[in-house]
């Protein structure tokens, strides 16, 4: 390939799954108000609380690692975004794989951690403690569906495993030679978003938003800004496992804003869990279908 | 005596020649007043009209406004009832841990003049004699549509540039402090350097300073960041 | 006569402890045995060929004892191993100059017998390296045993008991593994590895599943293998500082070393697999694998509880053995690379991490983490070496630990092993819980107002954690440079490697770069560097100017959340924490007194020579059978 044109893709690639990524965010907040029989936001609401928040006069850092910690929430999404294939651009997929994407998309945890863990603020700490441990409890299943998916298609290149689910069409998609893997993957899924009822770190009335409770202006945009890309690399990894990754951008976008939808609309119909409840129900249910999906597959 | 100290604020000229930077300007101010975070201080009865406000009857969210929870994302402070003295200083705390540009909204008419509690001795009666009030909502209480519209004036406001109150007080902090160390006594402190955050904005202005201040400093607790450093910084000596 | 390089090596090695030993009371003794390492190094430089694949250089020393030959010699393996020993030992000693050894002495320490014992470790180590026969292969065992313990014991106290367990599990590993050699004699009728390969091949499952027990049990126990791992982790904390770093980043790898040597070479894995444990589905192999696994996780979750920085880090260094022993296993190109790299990038994180944690110690006087906090103002380099360190240990991109455990879960993944694959996940992320902890309440968070007038540990500290951090970073960015010593290792021992390139492996099945990664992840954070500082001015604030529900903070209320700190967690797996290996140890301690009790009433009874005759007998009869 040449060069320049990797450049772009490079480019462009999280430049779309940012765009992408608010319309997600706004699609939640207007499912979440249609929930609660509101209206909810404006269309370019996400836009408009990002350029707020980067363009606030005043804004308190509590030291270096406190900045450099959301410099790596953003910049390790951006990168991880390249190692997700999307219809016509690889980026640089297929020197990762799908075992690198999961670990690159631990590097903006670390950075929060880091970032939250300077504010010397005790919600912070509580809250990461608490992501922390969410992490445990939804990888696990997680790690067996990742399993899973590889081993059925003897590959941890992305670009292959989608190819060879859109060669053989519909019967081929992984929701259906591996149903049980596929709902497990989508509660696993929904946990990492941190949606209800798995909102166990950011718990406003308990812990006043834990990692967020010292983020102000440009702190929190970038947080926001993190969120765009968690929604979006989540259903797009989801779909690429699952439903055959995207021929053209039209079906890519459907599904992956439908994927996004399920977890979405359950959400908001819970409270929360303790912790120890949501581990407890994510090293039951999920590990289970997981493993019994599994021995389909082996 | 607020409105002609209010008129005193030196009025920043646009730069002209950049139409680029004026675009961005507008844009920026634009954003600002769609997307407001409030952190209501909810102290005494008003607190009643919010939620419907806020819930699927008004729904505030249609104008960007929703609530947040910690002072550092909010945008606007929302005062909603009477201010005891006692409540009155965790409210400047809060306040002033709030990122500019910050909205302060008083509702009710206790944040007006006291209010029922006029002749109470606990109660402080005119909050902006301690922070500036960008809007009052008056009203005994007020219902949640005249909340909204008074928000829907708030962000006109902000977006013509007009809402710029927050700077009054790092302008006029004398003034302020002086009003807070009459109620609190002269050891009157918070977490938050207002004068080195001034200075460091370059939002100084001729009141900041003053005999308020200078008070202020001769028993204050030193507020320096901890800066990063290698090396040995011995104390001085303590006598 | 001319000496080999080999020679000189140990030569070298050797004059360097009688420096320690004739010279260590005086002046700059530190400085001296450092520069003697640097020399020891250089002349391992010197071998550099063996790391790319060249012939096998052997000492000139041979002796002949009791009909037994012994020799010395250096392959690509010995090689890799000593290079990391080296690495460390000059840096460790490196670590102890100057400032460190000052305060050792005021705190009474003993630095000549620490630097004795450290001189010691290193020689006995290259001995063990250079072994080039089973019986050599034991005695350089017991000579590393030995000087672990004088190591180990140098602090007193605490150390010392903890030295003695060690002791006691290291005197029934060698046991373990003298009747190993017994055996194999027995088989072959000499000691020399041809023989013992031609041996291998003739004999019974039985016996060949009495000497994987016995040399698996006898170097698993210095590995810190499951069950044997009980020692290790008061024996390494309660070391002092650069000792523990040193043991930490080398010593339990001997093991791992005399496994490779005995298990994989000589036995051979193929062997290994066809042992079957009757009436159940796995054999020696699955076996081996799981003790890997379970040497992850109990360890690591125990590491989690720890609430002392070095016992933390201790207890890792156990965890991450497993992951060594797991990819040696399974024994695909990619799982060997892998486990085998693992050996070097572990060492160089697990010596960065004690030396920050001990350079904290060395300013603060404490390792306890409830004690420490915000640290991060006052000793930002010690923070910077140790968050490489814990990116490493935890396996993320872009250090080295990511890659070899990469290719250790690929190698997993490729042979279709989803439980153990399960598993190692399970140990990675109990790894990055007890590590965002050791950062969090060492570094982050409210600093105490005792430590306000801190300071940065001083240079000769600072500087070997500093290399070491870049030899953590530089290894990620090109894997491919340790990746050819370490396939030039698996050689010897008949494993392949996988297909090298600088940043990382070229397969079939997906590969990986990590130039391309990192580089990635660096124009990611710089975009993000971009979009964060054109945002307008910040302002840094007081530690007390923080949210806490409008309530005023004071310096005198601690407001730092560090105790308990996965709360949530353990509600929930408190209860499975239950001792099970300590109650092992306790019941096998009072049996083991109970017996003793015995025989000494019959000993007393009985006269000596019904005594001695009946033990001799019983040895003839063992070794006969």
């Amino acid at each position: 390939m040449a060069p320049i044109e990797l450049f772009i893709e490079l480019t462009l690639m999280p430049l779309i799954a940012f765009i992408v990524g608010m319309m997600m965010v706004l699609m939640m907040r207007r499912i979440a108000a249609r929930i609660q029989r509101r209206i909810g936001p404006p269309f370019f609401q996400p836009l408009y609380d990002i350029v707020k928040l980067h363009g606030k006069r005043t804004q308190v850092s509590h030291g270096l690692i406190h900045d450099i910690g959301i410099v790596m929430a953003m910049g390790g999404y951006i990168a991880a975004e390249t190692l997700l294939p999307v219809p016509g651009m690889n980026g640089i997929a297929e020197k990762g794989g799908l075992i690198t994407l999961l670990y690159l998309m631990m590097i903006p945890s670390l950075g929060l951690a880091l970032g939250v863990g300077q504010c010397a603020n005790p919600n912070g700490s509580i809250g990461i403690a608490r992501a922390l441990t969410a992490m445990l409890a939804y990888d696990i299943p997680l790690v067996i569906v990742i399993f899973g998916v590889a081993y059925a298609a003897g590959t941890t290149n992305l670009v292959e495993i989608i190819a060879t689910q859109q060669a053989g069409g519909f019967a081929t998609w992984g929701v259906v030679e591996m149903p049980l893997l596929a709902i497990a993957g989508l509660i696993a899924m929904h946990a990492s978003l941190g949606k209800q009822p798995f909102e166990i770190y950011i718990a406003p009335a308990e812990i006043a938003t834990g990692p967020m409770v010292e983020m102000s202006g440009k702190y929190l945009g970038g947080l926001f800004v993190m969120q765009c890309f968690q929604l979006y690399t989540t259903s797009v990894l989801y779909v690429s496992l699952f439903l055959g990754g995207g021929t053209t951008w039209f079906d890519f976008l459907i599904k992956s804003f439908l994927v996004l939808a399920i977890p979405v609309s359950i959400a908001y119909l819970f409270p929360r869990y303790r912790t120890e409840d949501l581990l407890r129900l994510m090293w039951k249910w999920p590990v289970i279908l997981g493993l019994i999906g599994l021995a389909f597959v082996m | 005596m607020v409105m002609s100290r209010l008129q005193k604020i030196p009025v920043v000229e646009e730069k002209k020649g950049n139409p680029l930077a004026r675009v961005f300007d507008d844009l920026v101010r634009f954003c600002r007043s769609r997307s407001l975070f409030i952190l209501h201080y909810c102290t005494g009865c008003g607190a009643i009209e919010l939620p419907p406000a806020m819930t699927s009857r008004f729904d505030m969210e249609r104008l960007g406004i929703q609530p947040m929870v910690s002072p550092r994302q909010a945008d606007i402070l929302l005062i909603t009832g009477y201010v005891s003295i006692k409540t009155l200083k965790r409210v400047i705390l809060t306040y002033e841990q709030m990122g500019s540009p910050k909205y302060v909204v008083g509702i009710c008419s206790c944040t007006v003049n006291g209010g029922m509690y006029w002749q109470s001795y606990a109660t402080a009666k005119k909050l902006d004699e301690y922070m500036p009030v960008d809007l009052y909502i008056a009203g005994c209480m007020p219902r949640p549509e005249a909340v909204i519209s008074g928000l829907q004036k708030l962000m006109d406001r902000i977006k013509n540039g007009e809402a710029d109150s927050w700077q009054d007080y790092y302008r006029n902090y004398d003034y302020y402090l002086g009003n807070q160390q009459k109620l609190f006594g002269e050891d009157w402190q918070t977490p938050t350097d207002i004068i080195t955050e001034a200075k460091h904005y370059e939002l100084m202005g001729e009141g900041t300073l003053g005999q308020h201040t200078r008070l202020l400093e001769q028993h204050q607790q030193p507020l320096e960041a901890l800066e990063m450093r290698l090396g040995h910084k011995l104390k001085e000596p303590v006598e | 006569m001319i000496f080999s390089l080999l020679d000189e090596l140990l030569i070298f090695s050797a004059a360097t402890v009688l420096v320690a030993l004739i010279l260590g009371r005086g002046l700059a003794v530190g400085w001296m045995v450092t520069i003697l390492y640097g020399g020891q190094l250089l002349v391992l430089i010197k071998m550099a060929a063996l790391g790319y694949g060249g012939d096998p250089i052997a000492s000139e020393l041979s002796l002949s004892v009791m009909g037994q030959d012994l020799s010395w010699r250096f392959d690509a393996l010995s090689w890799f191993f000593a290079l990391i020993t080296l690495v460390a030992a000059l840096l460790t000693s490196w670590f102890s100059c100057g400032e460190w050894e000052r305060k050792f002495k005021q705190q009474r320490g003993n630095v000549w017998l620490f630097h004795l014992a450290m001189a010691l470790n290193v020689f006995t180590m290259l001995i063990l390296l250079a072994s080039g026969d089973l019986l050599s292969l034991f005695i350089g065992w017991e000579l590393v045993s030995w000087a672990g313990f004088l190591l180990m014991a140098v602090a007193g106290g605490v150390a010392t008991k903890a030295a003695i367990r060690y002791i006691t599990y290291a005197v029934v590993g060698g046991m373990s593994i003298f009747g190993g050699i017994a055996l194999v004699y027995a088989a072959a009728g000499s000691l020399q590895y041809e023989a013992i390969l031609i041996a291998v091949e003739k004999m019974s499952t039985g016996q060949l599943w009495m000497l994987v027990l016995l040399f698996g049990s006898g170097f698993g126990i210095k590995m810190g293998l499951l069950p044997f791992h009980l020692w290790q982790a008061a024996a390494y904390a309660e070391t002092p500082g650069p000792g523990s770093a040193f043991l930490g980043a080398i010593s339990s790898r001997m093991g791992l070393f005399a496994i490779l040597l005995v298990l994989v070479k000589l036995f051979g894995i193929v062997n290994i697999d066809s042992l079957k444990i009757p009436f159940t589905l796995i054999d020696a192999r699955d076996l081996l694998a799981w003790i890997a696994v379970f040497t992850i996780i109990f360890p690591t979750y125990t590491a989690l509880k720890q609430n002392d920085a070095r016992y933390l880090l201790a207890w890792h260094g156990i965890g991450q053995g497993g992951y060594m022993l797991l990819g040696l296993v399974t024994a695909n190109s990619l799982g060997a690379a892998g486990g085998l790299l693992h050996v070097l990038n572990y060492a160089a994180c697990q010596a960065a991490l004690l030396m920050a944690v001990f350079a904290v110690m060395h300013r603060t006087g404490t390792a306890d983490l409830n004690k420490l906090g915000g640290l991060v103002a006052r000793m930002p380099l010690s923070f910077l070496v140790l968050l490489t360190g814990i990116i490493g240990l935890a396996g993320l991109p872009p250090m080295n630990g990511f890659v070899s455990k990469w290719l250790v879960y690929r190698s997993l993944l490729e042979d279709g092993m989803p439980l153990l694959f399960l598993g190692t996940i399970i140990g990675t992320l109990g790894t990055i819980l007890s590590v965002y902890k050791l950062i969090h309440n060492m570094f982050l968070g409210q600093l105490r107002v005792e430590h306000e007038q801190v300071r940065e540990a001083p240079w000769s500290m600072m500087t070997p954690m500093l290399i070491l951090a870049g030899t953590i970073f530089v290894t990620g960015l090109l894997p491919g440079i340790p990746l050819t010593w370490v396939s030039a290792a698996l050689q010897t021992i008949g494993l392949t490697g996988p297909e090298i390139t600088l940043g990382g492996i070229e397969s079939s099945s997906g590969s990986l770069d990590m130039i391309w990664v990192i580089g990635v992840l660096f124009a990611g954070f710089g975009i993000g560097a971009v979009i964060f500082y054109s945002a307008g001015p910040s302002k840094r604030v007081h530690q007390l100017d923080n949210y806490a529900g409008g309530h005023f903070l004071t310096a005198d209320v601690r407001y730092q959340y560090s105790d308990n700190f996965y709360s949530g967690l353990m509600h929930l797996i408190r209860g499975w924490y239950r001792g099970s290996f300590q109650w092992l140890e306790n019941s096998i301690t009072s049996l083991v007194e109970f017996l003793s009790l015995g025989m000494q009433g019959i000993y007393r009874r009985a006269n000596s020579e019904f005594y001695l005759l009946s033990t001799a007998l019983f040895i003839i009869a063992w070794v006969v059978f």
